[in-house]
């Protein structure tokens, strides 16, 4: 079964269209990458996959279920800003998702802190931005989840930090889930995706698998991107 | 679920109610001591530190009642419509999990206020002896009401656990009045705080509007002449007291159904978190 599908999907904020007659489907244990400029309708997407939104029309699926209570156990969901209560500590942040995951593995959690040497008692608000944003990603890939829908992971960090996410997101996903990553950029992500998807203007341009591009385009995805989105 | 969601909830709410009720328990103190051995004191610096801590009690009483309605709006607002939603609303719970948490955690905390404030009194009059005189008299006051009937005494008692009642439910109705609000105004893509005052004035006119308009009709129809508004049933004042408050507990129950239901519907059907 598919991990998540749309059918002609639409949304709309008002008389201004978000995403327009979106469909495809991304099977398990691929690495997707969502990409698009900004405004292109990414986050739209993946707030509709949570449930943050409701659809204008068609429909958006998770396992085959609509988005909702059920669906919220099966995903883990990076938002594109820093949202875990900023009062909390570490080691409180880690209660709060091992009460509310079944999935959630505190051990992989606390190896990945101490690897950071961030201290468990240490508050969210005490921390800088790009530990924030470690925190949390940290909290989010823990979890054996079926789906992993992450935007923007990398968007305003440091190439080196960019590194320690990505390859955080590669060492610790589940195998038999599917990881969609939002962005738009590119050649940072390129080297990890599976498969991307092309999404401008609330329309999706082009889904294929990286390999694909590579042997019929003869491109990198980054070319092809930049190509495909001259202005 | 609501247990955990309970859980955290109390954690999150508790680590600015405990202090400020610490601080009211404090002031309290301060100005027992300072109505025992500073306000009569000669010296003038010591007599105006017995009016000060006085005035900090009296303060710090209004302030806990402040900041107890304040963090109600304060969670719900920020712990579910702000960034925070983003990870609250995509927990494996359900939207009524969400507001009875928010619910049961600010009900709890208004009936602590509630009685911190009242111990916080209590200790303020301990060995005061004109406080003492007061009580002493309240006392004999109920002792000779007491001896004059029973009925008096058990229909006093009703009627203050009635009370009790109405002014909690009150409270719950008046914070999903809240919620409603913020959750309507929330739904929409621009202004979403001014449409949230906007809402909430709304709402209190149109129940205001939908009431006098239901009094009207029930008049029209004779209602308030059946049953035992009837003219030829003669009810005693008590009674009538006892109905009046089951009454007005029915229509806060309904008031406060209303509000869920609005709150509900627009944090289900209508959420716009951006």
């Amino acid at each position: 079964m598919s991990v998540l599908q749309c059918n002609s999907l639409s949304k709309r904020y008002g008389k201004i269209p978000a995403l327009e007659q979106v469909s495809f489907t991304i099977e398990p244990g691929r690495i997707v990458g969502l990409l698009g400029p900004n405004g292109s309708g990414k986050t739209t997407l993946i707030k509709l996959a949570n449930g943050l939104l409701t659809p204008s029309e068609g429909e958006i699926l998770i396992c085959g279920a609509a988005p909702g209570r059920a669906t919220h156990g099966l995903v883990s969901y990076l938002p594109e800003r820093t949202c875990i209560p900023t009062w909390m500590s570490a080691r409180q942040l880690m209660d709060f998702y091992g009460d509310f995951y079944p999935d959630f593995r505190r051990d992989a959690a606390q190896e990945m802190l101490q690897h950071l040497d961030i201290r468990p008692d240490q508050r969210v608000k005490q921390m800088s931005k790009g530990t924030r944003e470690k925190v949390q990603l940290i909290m989010v890939m823990s979890r054996q989840a079926k789906l992993y829908l992450l935007d923007e992971p990398i968007g305003g960090v440091d190439p080196a930090t960019r590194d320690y996410i990505l390859s955080t997101i590669i060492s610790n996903y589940n195998p038999e889930a599917a990881v969609i990553i939002s962005t738009h950029l590119i050649s940072d992500v390129e080297k990890v995706l599976d498969e991307v998807i092309f999404i401008n203007r609330g329309q999706v341009m082009l889904q294929s698998s990286v390999d694909e591009i590579r042997e019929e385009k003869g491109m990198s995805v980054d070319a092809l991107f930049r190509e495909v989105f001259k202005c | 679920m609501l247990r955990k969601l309970l859980k955290h909830e109390f954690r999150a709410t508790g680590r600015i109610m405990l202090p400020v009720i610490g601080i009211l328990l404090a002031t309290s103190v301060a100005a027992n001591l300072s109505m025992r051995y500073l306000l009569d004191n000669d010296a003038w610096f010591l007599s105006m530190l017995g009016i000060l801590l006085l005035t900090a009690f009296g303060f710090a009483i209004g302030g806990v009642f402040i900041v107890s309605f304040i963090l109600m709006i304060q969670r719900f607002y920020k712990n579910l419509l702000q960034d925070e939603g983003y990870v609250m609303l995509t927990l494996p719970v359900s939207i009524h999990q969400h507001i009875w948490s928010k619910l049961i955690v600010s009900s709890v905390w208004f009936i602590v206020t509630a009685l911190a404030v009242i111990l916080a009194c209590c200790i303020t009059a301990f060995d005061i002896t004109i406080i003492k005189e007061i009580l002493q008299g309240l006392g004999e006051l109920f002792q000779e009401l007491r001896k004059l009937q029973a009925y008096y005494a058990i229909n006093g008692t009703a009627i203050t656990i009635e009370m009790v009642v109405l002014v909690f439910l009150g409270l719950v109705a008046m914070c999903l009045q809240f919620y409603s609000a913020l959750a309507a105004g929330h739904s929409l893509p621009t202004h979403k705080m001014a449409w949230s005052v906007a809402w909430y004035f709304g709402l209190q006119f149109a129940f205001q509007i939908i009431a006098f308009s239901l009094i009207q009709i029930l008049d029209q129809i004779n209602f308030f002449n059946w049953g035992i508004f009837h003219p030829e049933i003669h009810l005693d004042a008590m009674a009538g007291i006892h109905i009046g408050m089951a009454m007005m507990i029915f229509l806060t129950v309904v008031h406060g159904a209303i509000f869920y239901c609005i709150t509900t519907f627009f944090m289900k059907k209508r959420l716009n978190l951006e």
